[in-house]
């Protein structure tokens, strides 16, 4: 099937927190006695406190690390989903990114992943070879099965010189790279994006709004998606990575930096893309969350449900969308875990749905029953 | 701990080294001179003819590459001039025998010459620790540097290999936490002391490493309250596989078997900075079920070393090692039939590493794998190393040159951050972008475009051998550095451009002392194509 997308549909930008980041200390219940009773040693501090949560709504409130975000949150074009995930069940970091990516809850599934369905559904909107890019060295399992996803990890250097275009490399590489020789696909896109580079000239666009990046890993990325989106290419679908999340030891420590990372990439973000943020939607999630209790080093070890975060003017935002489990012992999921009760692929379908122009649920997640729609977006 | 990423290190040796202008020439490539306008002046005949190369077919395949030449490249970071004469004349069996005794082959003063260039590498924590944090970009750089250099330049290929195939598998991100201290001893006495030896002994000897103790946080896995990580990572990624018949349960029941094992820190009794220590008071001494066993209680240490045993010789560690290992060598999807032979193999020889591989090495997959693979960035840097500069001698400072290479192309050596080493698929590493970071370093380095490549050093005289036609160029080039013939539509392209770029027949005799000067031109194409990528 195809689906024809009316042309006014949204820019995804999807942020993997790859390494299983816990929801728990940066959404917290605070007003779930049993957070307390479960992280004696690690928990964020209620409301009031010295660096306790901020409140958010007399139940949950943000790890101080995100105040950045609650000036978005209360101009209502965040959502943050809690106990939320794709119930796979397992807490391996690499089946889980890749059942995740993959869109399924068993590895039955379709090696594709969910954007790559959906776009391989999808007319693209122009020939350019900028429909799906991945801000990385390599093309993310959930653009598998989209044609020829771009991987570049910096926009900047991605270009021959003028002198080296002048000497016939390029061309001769593009004759050496025809179909069937091994990665001719991969080469073709690559002589082609640097063609579209060229004209888009990327280093004359700045950031906008006086929005400053963060000098981080995930800053440089965002900030290089922002470009990309102010350009003339026509990208439809950014993914990019933010590492280091698994917290085994020391969370508070390290969870600090990584949310004040997040917080303050997302936020020059939102700074930059000012008005433009009506037609962008940003997606940031994990593979699953952290176990409720801690360990002994004052971390937290692999668990279930965890937090999504959707931000973008289209985006029902100002709103916690959680059925909350609760973490007394009787309500976790192999007694440990946080339950998922927002099943990620309800938002995805949504968000597709709503956003980026429609899909077929049944081809970009199969296996999956409904609901179609968590009410994350207007 | 905090994982320090790419971006800190470069902060760390930008602040030392002379990153900068390495940097700017991947960037910016202002010094390229324009060749056309060089032999321009030398004549041949005016502006851009055709060149008599027409009716160029489509058909674009590549012909297959000899067993020798195969097998060469699947066990070597890159085909060398002299060991495909080796194995041409000695065949394949008694090749790959020589290599699985490494300690036989003469390696002249490489080690020796290690030691001295890169002497961090061979320090103890206790050393290195008393240097930290300072010295991080340094041990870092030296570590990386060593690797590099076994790489390009050891005659014990396979040998180094291996050493590659259980840093991943064992990987530990080397700038991570107190990493920098760690590691080094770590690829000592782990990794290169038992790469070909027996898998038990590297399991246990991995078990007890104060790097991977620190890395997978089991240093601070204590009875109260077990932090699961390593125990999970051991049967995940380590022995048995994800699918490898363990439950969630096993995991916590084999955490709590290493609680206890960890390291001393500065001023503990009984031993060293970054030594293996066994903490009773922490140890949960309990009895445990692990994978049907029991683990019998007040066994102590003894606990987690039934443990390692227990999964060396569990039915799915052996099938789990050799699925790796057929990837490695034989294609990304490997047959069940050589997996089933590889894994028997490994079983009945209770883990011998070198038994193994001769099994691996004698299925007829092996044999009929050519170009199934893909180089990853550590291949294609060092075989062009290789290919290009056969006879180059040690350098002694290469200016960074190979760190940032290795780099751009996203594998450096113990720069992987998650314990899953770096990926041993073509669907990875033929990105994109993976594919226009290896072209740009070829162009840059063959177009003599980087200083720094002065440290090897490049001989296209002899390279030539009197050469002075663009297709006998061609042909001597292609014959030195691919080592394998370009298919007829292929070295027609080839041609073609360059008929086109000099305006000159391609049989036309060249000016004195051009050949050379086209011949880089040439090498970098070459490299950049799938004839040199593939393995």
């Amino acid at each position: 099937m195809s689906l024809t997308l009316p042309s006014d549909r949204d820019i995804l930008v999807c942020i993997f927190q790859r390494g299983a980041a816990d929801g728990l200390n940066a959404l917290v219940p605070h007003a779930d006695p049993d957070y307390y009773t479960q992280r004696s040693a690690i928990a964020v501090p209620a409301p009031g406190n010295p660096a306790g949560a901020i409140d958010v709504d007399g139940f949950y409130g943000l790890h101080p690390a995100l105040a950045p975000l609650k000036a978005l949150y209360d101009a209502g074009d965040l959502a943050l989903v809690h106990a939320t995930g794709v119930p796979h069940g397992s807490r391996s970091h690499f089946s889980a990114q890749g059942l995740v990516e993959r869109g399924v809850a068993d590895k039955a599934g379709p090696d594709t992943g969910w954007l790559g369905r959906q776009l391989s559904i999808t007319t693209p909107a122009s020939s350019s070879a900028f429909r799906s890019v991945a801000i990385s060295g390599n093309v993310p399992v959930s653009l598998n099965g989209a044609s020829e996803p771009l991987a570049i990890s910096n926009l900047g250097e991605f270009n021959f010189d003028q002198d080296i275009v002048d000497s016939g490399y390029p061309a001769v590489l593009s004759k050496l790279f025809q179909s069937p020789v091994p990665f001719s696909s991969p080469a073709q896109a690559a002589l082609l994006a640097m063609d579209e580079l060229q004209t888009a000239n990327l280093q004359a666009i700045t950031p906008g709004n006086g929005a400053v990046y963060p000098d981080s890993d995930l800053g440089n990325k965002l900030k290089q998606a922002g470009q990309l989106i102010q350009s003339s290419l026509p990208v439809e679908t950014i993914c990019l990575d933010s590492d280091g999340w698994d917290h085994h030891e020391n969370l508070p420590v390290f969870i600090d930096q990584s949310l004040t990372e997040l917080a303050d990439a997302l936020t020059a973000f939102y700074t930059d893309m000012g008005t433009q943020m009506q037609r962008i939607t940003v997606l940031v999630h994990s593979e699953f969350g952290r176990r409720v209790a801690e360990n002994a080093s004052f971390g937290v070890d692999h668990g279930t449900g965890g937090l999504a975060y959707l931000l973008g003017g289209g985006v029902n935002g100002g709103q916690i969308i959680s059925d909350w489990p609760g973490l007394a012992p009787a309500n976790l999921e192999m007694g440990e875990d946080l339950r998922i009760t927002t099943d990620l692929r309800a938002v995805l379908t949504e968000l597709l749905d709503k956003r980026l122009g429609g899909t077929d649920m049944n081809t970009v997640f199969p296996g999956f029953a409904g609901p179609a729609s968590a009410n994350v977006f207007l | 701990m905090k994982k320090l990423s790419v971006n800190d290190l470069n902060t760390l040796l930008g602040s030392l080294h002379s990153r900068r202008n390495f940097m700017k020439l991947l960037g910016k490539m202002a010094g390229y001179p324009a060749l056309t306008s060089t032999l321009g002046a030398c004549g041949g005949g005016g502006g851009g003819g055709d060149g008599g190369v027409t009716g160029v077919t489509p058909a674009a395949v590549i012909p297959a590459a000899s067993s020798e030449f195969t097998t060469l490249k699947r066990t070597s970071f890159g085909a060398h001039r002299d060991e495909l004469a080796m194995i041409q004349s000695m065949g394949i069996d008694a090749y790959l025998e020589r290599q699985l005794n490494p300690t036989q082959i003469d390696d002249g003063n490489l080690e020796t010459t290690l030691q001295t260039l890169f002497p961090l590498t061979t320090q103890s924590p206790a050393q290195l620790i008393s240097g930290f944090p300072d010295n991080i970009a340094d041990v870092a750089l030296q570590m990386i540097s060593a690797t590099q250099y076994r790489q390009m330049f050891s005659k014990r290929q396979l040998y180094e290999v291996m050493v590659e195939f259980w840093s991943d598998h064992f990987n530990i991100h080397l700038v991570n936490g107190l990493g920098p201290t760690l590691k080094p001893e770590d690829d000592r006495q782990v990794i290169r002391s038992h790469a070909l030896g027996n898998f038990r002994d590297l399991l246990h000897a991995s078990a007890k490493s104060p790097a991977m103790l620190f890395y997978l946080d089991n240093y601070a896995n204590q009875a109260a309250a077990p932090n699961e990580n390593y125990a999970r990572e051991l049967m995940e990624l380590h022995t048995l596989g994800v699918d490898g018949g363990y439950t969630e349960t096993d995991v916590k029941e084999v955490a709590r078997c290493f609680t206890g094992w960890a390291i001393r820190f500065p001023g503990d009794p009984g031993g060293d900075y970054g030594t293996f220590v066994f903490n009773p008071a922490v140890h949960d001494d309990n009895a445990k079920l692990v994978l049907g066993n029991t683990i019998s209680a007040t066994g102590g240490q003894t606990g987690g070393e039934q443990v390692i045993d227990l999964l060396a010789s569990h039915p799915s560690t052996a099938n789990f090692i050799a699925t790796k290992l057929c990837r490695r060598f034989i294609s990304d999807t490997p047959d069940p039939l050589s997996v089933n032979a590889v894994t028997a193999a490994f079983t009945q020889s209770n883990g011998d590493i070198k038994t193994t591989l001769r099994a691996l090495f004698a299925t007829t997959a092996f044999r009929n794998s050519a170009d199934l693979k893909i180089c990853r960035p550590a291949e294609y840097l060092a075989g062009l190393v290789r290919a290009l500069a056969p006879d180059t001698p040690y350098p002694t400072d290469n200016g960074q040159l190979f760190y940032f290479a290795q780099l751009i192309m996203g594998q450096l050596p113990y720069y992987w951050p998650t314990p899953d080493g770096y990926p041993d698929e073509q669907a990875y590493w033929a990105s994109t972008g993976g594919l226009l970071n290896r072209w740009r370093l070829s162009f840059l380095s063959l177009a003599n475009l980087i200083p720094e490549i002065d440290v090897i050093q490049l001989d296209y005289l002899s390279m030539l051998n009197g050469a002075d036609t663009l297709a006998m160029i061609t042909d001597a080039v292609t014959s030195s550095i691919l080592m394998r013939p370009l298919s007829s539509a292929d070295r027609g392209h080839v041609l073609a451009w360059l008929s086109d770029e000099y305006g000159l027949a391609e049989n036309e005799t060249l000016p004195s002392g051009t050949p050379q000067q086209v011949a880089p031109l040439i090498a970098a194409v070459l490299v950049s194509s799938a004839y040199f990528q593939l393995r």
